[in-house]
């Protein structure tokens, strides 16, 4: 029997947490046609610690503020990377920023990938598209401690070729003797020549990498296909207790008190967005939640 | 190739590992281990479906060619699944291409033999296509969610 995980406060809601702290764009880089990652320069005395699978809340001053997945730290300079796709008026915005430019950034809020209990663990990470974005720093993370966990696979789907996020990175992950990297896409191009599908499709070659009922899943992407994911895991008889996933939800004041975020009984800004797939899977199958 | 590497490839390939041990010998002796270079086709629409592809090794592609678009690639199967179902449904003709995107290795079962033989033991005929059964439901599930184009921007997904 896998014990719950605990819920607890991980902070205490003061008055720091609602007010944007001034952090300079010191470097963007295109990933797809809408996609953009930045790397934002905390000020000084404010080190960006944070746990993989937490937000900011990065407000644009008189556009709006949108929670946005930090998705890594630069490796040179330790500035927070931001992944953001231009999908509304203040992603939009964020995605013309240049070099120089301020953002105002709250944070970080909610709960991480439980990293620390999957130590000893084989590791499924499945992504879709954007949802890549929460789960790199948590890769990056275990390919830091890489002796703590066992096996570590990486599914990732996107829609194109040209969609795939990180293409650098995902190389140097490919080159890696000690992960498992397998993307597909849901339309190839003549010069793919990797899988075409939908990533749920990868997990029997997933399942013939490691023993499923015994890893932890970290999973993110369209709640549909995470929705389907997770049926396909329990079919696999991977508790539920080891699958976790990252919600989306309207999130606007970070902190559980402005209820847009809500979702049935939970706040995802304040108890997810990370949560196992015990936790929420009723509420997933809830039409309009 | 030997029926011995056949009998272990029937024995090792998720569509038939559990079947019995009888029914594996049958399906041995209509079957050879075929392996094929990339770019190779093992099938092409309209042509007569008369073969069963489990594939062992490899990454094949189900591919369509349109006119003044090209040859376009819907899905891949990857090892540990199985390609062609129209040989098991009239008018037994192939509706796509399948083409090997890699160095890929199948079991090739000779589709008219496998058809007289479930035509004769109805137990066989009864597992072998609920299995397919399974397949199709899978691929087509598979396809709807493709379709769902899940990963566009919001103004260009399809309703």
């Amino acid at each position: 029997m896998i014990p719950s995980p605990i819920y607890t406060y991980p902070w205490a809601p003061t008055l720091e947490r609602f007010l944007p702290a001034p952090y300079p764009v010191t470097g963007i880089r295109r990933e797809t046609g809408d996609t953009v990652t930045l790397r934002l320069r905390p000020p000084e005395g404010r080190p960006p610690a944070f746990q993989p699978g937490q937000f900011n809340m990065l407000y644009l001053f008189g556009i709006g503020e949108v929670p946005i997945s930090i998705s890594g730290v630069h490796p040179r300079s330790g500035d927070l990377e931001h992944t953001v796709r231009a999908v509304g008026s203040v992603t939009r915005a964020l995605a013309r920023l240049r070099k120089g430019d301020v953002v105002g950034v709250r944070g970080p809020f909610g709960r991480g990938w439980p990293l620390e209990e999957a130590k000893g663990h084989d590791i499924l990470i499945l992504a879709g598209g954007i949802g890549l974005a929460p789960l790199r720093p948590a890769l990056q993370h275990i390919l830091a401690h890489r002796s703590e966990y066992e096996q570590v696979v990486l599914l990732y789907g996107a829609r194109t070729p040209a969609d795939l996020l990180y293409p650098a990175e995902l190389e140097r992950w490919r080159g890696r003797l000690d992960l498992q990297v397998l993307v597909t896409v849901d339309r190839g191009d003549e010069a793919w020549r990797g899988h075409i599908g939908v990533v749920t499709t990868l997990l029997p070659l997933a399942e013939r990498l490691m023993d499923l009922r015994r890893a932890f899943i970290l999973m993110c992407g369209p709640e549909v296909m995470m929705r389907v994911a997770a049926r396909e895991l329990e079919d696999r008889k991977v508790p539920p207790e080891r699958i976790f996933l990252s919600l989306e939800r309207n999130m606007k004041c970070a902190v559980g008190f402005c209820g847009h975020c809500q979702f049935g009984p939970v706040f995802i800004c304040r108890d997810g967005p990370v949560f196992p797939l015990g936790r929420v899977r009723p509420l997933l199958e809830v039409r309009e939640l | 190739m030997s029926k011995a590497a056949i009998l272990e490839a029937l024995r090792q390939h998720p569509f038939t590992h559990d079947m019995e041990e009888a029914w594996k010998e049958v399906l041995a002796e209509m079957a050879r281990l075929q392996t094929y270079p990339p770019d190779a086709l093992l099938l092409r629409e309209g042509r007569a479906a008369d073969a069963f592809f489990l594939i062992v090794d490899g990454l094949v592609a189900i591919e369509m060619f349109v006119p003044e678009r090209g040859t376009l690639r819907l899905q891949t199967v990857s090892p540990g699944e199985v390609v062609g179902w129209s040989w098991a449904l009239p008018p037994y003709r192939w509706e796509f291409d399948a083409r090997a995107l890699a160095e890929t290795t199948a079991v090739v079962l000779d589709a008219a033999a496998l058809r007289a033989r479930m035509s004769q033991d109805c137990a066989l005929a009864a597992w072998i296509l609920s299995r397919l059964l399974a397949v199709v439901a899978g691929r087509l599930k598979a396809t709807r969610l493709q379709l769902l184009d899940l990963y566009a921007p919001p103004e260009r997904r399809t309703p």
